[in-house]
């Protein structure tokens, strides 16, 4: 059976709609949310009340976790010094705008969902705030995985779709301890895991402006990513009425993160 | 010239066994370091006489060179040095009477320089940590998942993890595998293989336990202090 799975949607109603739409023209209707319902977006508590009118399975984005809980992450979380300050500005924005009732229902929702051999989060099993990249090292993506007891991990957050397969690892080792000795050395045989990213409704960053999320089919495991084009226009004139910094309409017209890469991606906030 | 690095833990206010290893490292060549890799303190016994010699060395004492453990950080965080957590990890573990027995054993003048002390150190391409780059209350030891003891070695991009929490002495080297992985984007396709870098975890072990590190060979010495010979089998040449 295939299943939809949609992250990153960010406030943006335009988009949400367009994908949903694209969903249920294919006659799919299990969808799971990798959260990021608000934030950079002009149209919080639309988005929000499209996702609860639906009752779409979500977990908790970091966005959705800010807005509950204050910021609690560091500049890390952002490229760069610059990209944090417009985050502010728009988490700001955001807190003002969002219902009571939205933010009960983004404080509400848990961090992971998990069905059978299936994992979805926002960033990874440690954290809302870990970015999983297509070419992190491949025995600490393998480990994301296993270590959360998943076949396939779903996440998002990059705004970046991708299917990573790890497959045929091995790790030989050599014990000395104090007791025996030198011990004979071992070959431990790695599972083969999936990490599936859904990339994102409402902010793409992969170079296109197409909205993206990807379909799972439970029996054979194949993954398509999609890309559904939508009035980005619309989006990113609301952006501008809203008073939120230009520069999230300028991107979201262009598909790609405006400037600055973090120096370490992997790194997750611990605040 | 032979240049060592010593590495202690789980001393747990014990002053006695931290003299004996002082004793044993004064007759011991190269030894250009001490590393106390944290659990300084713990609820056994009053601490304030073992956390006074380390903070102000005996004439002829190495020098420490300390880290926070997991008894520091229940007594820290207890005491109020971690926001708003408490002590609950020892509080679950142990119940409330372990909390009380900890906070008694250790004079409030020594919170400031206990709270002051680091996670860890990286020195050259070794990490020397209580737990482990992921959390102080990691507990690695031999039978940990190779993999899991990878992930924690990239995490900090080091050769070498030197651990305590398990209080076992154990090296554990990866010598050899590797990974393919496919990554499927809108671009298309494309393969990548990656290699285990030669890397080693290496639990110290905690009180009388404790090991020496050759840095120039590499090798790991496990010993016991106070014993009269270095035994065979524990790799001390």
């Amino acid at each position: 059976m295939n299943h939809a799975i949609i992250s990153c949607l960010h406030a943006n109603l335009p988009a949400a709609e367009a994908v949903l739409n694209d969903i249920d023209r294919q006659g799919i209707d299990t969808i799971t949310c990798l959260g990021d319902l608000v934030g950079y977006g002009p149209q919080p508590n639309e988005v929000v009340e499209l996702i609860r009118k639906r009752g779409i399975a979500t977990c908790q984005g970091c966005w959705d976790e800010d807005i509950i809980d204050g910021l609690n992450a560091c500049e890390c979380s952002y490229p760069s010094q610059l990209a944090e300050r417009r985050g502010h500005l728009a988490h700001q924005w955001t807190d003002d705008q969002l219902t009571d009732e939205n933010k009960s229902f983004l404080a509400s929702l848990p961090t992971s969902l998990r069905r059978d051999r299936l994992l979805f989060v926002h960033g990874s099993p440690n954290s809302q705030h870990e970015y999983l990249l297509p070419d992190m090292d491949a025995f600490a993506a393998l480990e994301r995985v296993e270590t959360a007891g998943a076949d396939i991990l779903f996440c998002g957050h990059t705004h970046q779709p991708y299917v990573r397969e790890l497959r045929d690892g091995s790790i030989r080792v050599r014990l000395q301890n104090a007791d025996h000795g030198n011990d004979q050395g071992e070959e431990l045989t790695l599972p083969m895991r999936k990490i599936v990213n859904a990339g994102s409704v409402g902010e793409p960053r992969h170079g296109s402006t197409n909205a993206t999320y990807v379909i799972h089919n439970d029996a054979t495991d194949e993954v398509e990513i999609k890309e559904v084009a939508y009035d980005v226009g619309r989006t990113c004139q609301a952006i501008v009425e809203a008073g939120l910094p230009k520069v999230f309409a300028w991107r979201l017209s262009h598909g790609f993160e405006f400037a600055e890469q973090a120096e370490d991606a992997s790194h997750v906030c611990e605040r | 010239m032979i240049e060592r690095w010593a590495l202690v833990s789980g001393l747990r206010g014990d002053l006695e066994t931290y003299d004996l290893i002082q004793r044993d490292l004064k007759k011991t060549r190269g030894v250009t370091a001490l590393f106390v890799l944290g659990d300084l303190v713990g609820p056994e016994r009053n601490c304030d006489a073992l956390l006074d010699r380390l903070r102000n060395p005996h004439r002829g004492d190495l020098k420490p060179d300390c880290i926070y453990g997991w008894w520091e950080e229940q007594l820290l965080a207890e005491r109020g040095f971690r926001g708003e957590r408490k002590a609950d990890a020892l509080r679950l573990s142990q119940g409330e009477d372990a909390v009380s027995a900890l906070l008694n054993t250790v004079n409030p003048s020594h919170l400031k320089w206990l709270a002051s002390l680091q996670f860890g150190f990286i020195e050259l391409d070794c990490a020397l940590i209580h737990g482990s780059s992921s959390d102080v209350a990691d507990n690695l030891t031999s039978e940990t998942s190779p993999l899991i003891l990878l992930d924690r070695l990239t995490r900090l991009n080091v050769n070498r993890l030197f651990t305590a929490r398990s209080t076992k002495q154990f090296h554990l080297e990866l010598t050899g595998g590797g990974i393919n992985s496919q990554v499927k984007d809108l671009n298309g396709k494309r393969e990548q293989q990656q290699e285990v870098p030669k890397r080693s975890v290496i639990g110290i072990g905690a009180g009388l336990n404790y090991t020496l590190y050759d840095i120039g060979s590499d090798k790991m010495h496990f010993l016991t202090a106070g014993s009269k010979t270095n035994p065979k089998g524990k790799g001390f040449a």
